[in-house]
């Protein structure tokens, strides 16, 4: 009992001091730009920088790390443990936060004495790996972050006995408009690769008139790579149909740059009639990449489409906001598992 | 120095089919434009039914100045003289079956702010046949894939590989031709090839506006290239090697030379 007792109060020192262990599970992009790799890494360096104990997890040794397309601070910074070979050091005011797409994991780590919750960023990939009938809460996840008001009322009604929390992403400050005027450049976002070449070559089939116009596939760019290449652009096209946020059209849209893109399944807050050309079929957009073109030749683009895109742009540049959020939430949860520790413990002394 | 634009029109003859219609939606354009050139120079020859439409023919608020070209006609000719008396410090060559678009010269001034280097902006073309049918654009390989070292400029790389690229509607800073020469008069057919040739490898800079900047009627029956293709003029395929060959020896030259083609010489 009087070990018991010590070990209780030992974690609710480390909860009320911020030395919780606060792991992230990240997926190994190879390399690759992702939103969602991105969203984890500025929230565990926002939670090291304010004084917390994040680690980022990763499931294989030869992990490639996000030095190349999100900077080497994230790497430094943070301390990153692999799951492979090693045993991790957990108890019970530590913490696991893992995102959505990592549900098979939740069978193996049930019995694990933390606090669990899941990062759902997209509401798409929920029930991708678990088995029909299971939810997140019978492995203990009764914590969910999730990124917007509309996924977080989707996922409600799915995954019973969870409460959510919602952290909006932010865009990064490099994306501003540009001083120069623009080039004859698409950019191009598509969920699948295989979608950005299917556009290319039909609009090149269908418009052999614009095969001047280069069009530039966004993927594999660290993120100042791709704010100065797309900030050379003068029109963005984006296919997504289970985005739930749509990062891209907003770091366009920040950076001046009209959008085309389908309207995704769940469509973003963000998105109003007059801050973007969104479409429904979209077969139909090389034909709406046409018509942008010929208009952009004679200076036809209404400037209202630009300074409505900028302002919602704009309005995801908040890192103060986010911040502030991270830090409350994660504040919250140390503070409340502290609280359940002192209870237990106040029961044990009785 | 205040950038100054002078638009340089020369004209051979009013005897050509259409010249009316065509001369007058030609100076419409200058008139639409969002914002105009500072001068219009007009340099014609003393043709009488020619010179008797320039002055009835009401420019509106346009500054027009106008020179009467007597010697043999001659375009390459007529165009150095009009830059030689423009007052601009920039000149465009305009032609009187074409168009400006009228955001080409607000354009062109826009551009000038952001690249102060450049010394020549060339428009994307819009070619129509004689009955205004969408052709192609010209100009506007500068900025395809894999074409340019530098996206948007003009290189003499370039021209060596690919010839399609057109003065009619370009501005060109006039310390340009004072550097370097204007068109070379004796050059038949690649005149205007030479002369980017010429500038190019003199290390001027010239950019592409990706903007459409100017509509240009090809193969209008009487024009140059017309005559040259299908006229009593018509020039054959061992001529027209010459000429590209001229092109490429003379434009390490700043002065024009009498050249002639003879069978022999090809």
């Amino acid at each position: 009992m009087e070990i018991n007792v010590e070990k209780i109060k030992e974690s609710i020192s480390n909860l009320r001091n911020k030395n919780s262990r606060i792991y992230f599970m990240v997926q190994d992009t190879k390399g690759n730009a992702k939103a969602s790799v991105k969203f984890i890494y500025e929230t565990a360096l926002t939670l090291k920088k304010n004084g917390f104990n994040p680690i980022i997890l990763h499931e294989k040794n030869d992990y490639t790390g996000v030095e190349k397309w999100l900077g080497s601070e994230y790497m430094t910074e943070l301390p990153h443990k692999s799951v492979e070979n090693q045993n991790l050091e957990i108890t019970p005011e530590d913490f696991i936060v893992l995102p959505e797409i990592f549900g098979f994991v939740m069978d193996q780590i049930k019995n694990l004495p933390c606090g669990k919750i899941v990062l759902a960023q997209s509401y798409r990939y929920i029930t991708e790996t678990l088995q029909p009938g299971q939810n997140w809460s019978q492995f203990g996840f009764l914590k969910c972050i999730t990124t917007t008001e509309k996924q977080k009322d989707y996922i409600e009604k799915v995954m019973k006995n969870t409460t959510f929390d919602i952290i909006e992403p932010t865009i990064s400050e490099y994306f501003e408009p540009r001083k120069l005027p623009a080039l004859p450049i698409v950019a191009v976002h598509t969920k699948d690769q295989s979608e950005t070449i299917n556009l290319i070559k039909t609009f090149y089939l269908k418009f052999p008139q614009y095969r001047w116009f280069t069009f530039k596939d966004m993927r594999g760019l660290s993120e100042k790579e791709f704010s100065d290449t797309l900030k050379e652009c003068f029109l963005s096209v984006w296919v997504d149909d289970d985005s739930a946020f749509g990062t891209f059209p907003l770091e366009s849209m920040a950076c001046g740059i009209p959008v085309i893109g389908n309207i995704p399944n769940m469509q973003p807050d963000w998105m109003t009639d007059d801050n973007g050309i969104w479409v429904t079929d979209k077969t139909l957009l090389p034909d709406y990449v046409a018509d942008f073109i010929q208009n952009w030749l004679e200076d036809n683009i209404k400037p209202e489409i630009i300074e409505s895109g900028i302002k919602t742009g704009e309005s995801f540049k908040n890192k103060e906001q986010f911040e502030t959020s991270v830090l409350k939430h994660f504040s919250g949860y140390l503070t409340q598992r502290a609280d359940a520790f002192e209870m237990q413990l106040n029961q044990i002394q009785k | 120095m205040e950038n100054t634009i002078s638009v340089i029109l020369p004209i051979k003859s009013s005897l050509t089919r259409d010249f009316n219609e065509y001369f007058d939606k030609a100076i419409t354009s200058i008139k639409n434009q969002l914002v105009k050139p500072d001068e219009l120079v007009i340099v014609h020859t003393n043709e009488e039914q020619l010179t008797k439409l320039l002055n009835e023919y009401d420019f509106g608020e346009l500054n027009v100045v106008k020179y009467v070209w007597t010697q043999e006609p001659n375009y390459g000719e007529q165009v150095n003289y009009g830059i030689k008396n423009s007052k601009g410090t920039w000149f465009s060559i305009f032609e009187f079956d074409d168009e400006y678009s009228a955001i080409w010269f607000k354009n062109v001034k826009k551009y000038m702010g952001y690249y102060p280097e450049v010394q020549a902006f060339l428009p994307v073309v819009v070619d129509v046949d004689d009955k205004n049918t969408f052709a192609g654009f010209t100009n506007e390989a500068t900025f395809a894939a894999n074409f340019t070292m530098e996206m948007g400029y003009l290189t003499n790389d370039t021209l060596h590989n690919y010839q399609n690229f057109q003065t009619a509607g370009a501005v060109f800073n006039k310390q340009v031709i004072e550097d370097f020469g204007g068109f070379k008069p004796s050059i038949k057919l690649t005149f205007v090839y030479e002369f980017f040739l010429r500038l190019t490898y003199n290390s001027v800079s010239i950019m592409t506006i990706p903007k459409i900047g100017y509509k240009h009627t090809n193969m209008r029956e009487g024009s140059i290239f017309w005559n040259y293709k299908f006229s009593e003029e018509k020039i054959k395929d061992d001529e027209v090697k010459f000429w590209l060959e001229t092109a490429k020896k003379e434009y390490f030259f700043v002065d024009d030379r009498v050249i002639k083609y003879t069978p022999q010489t090809a």
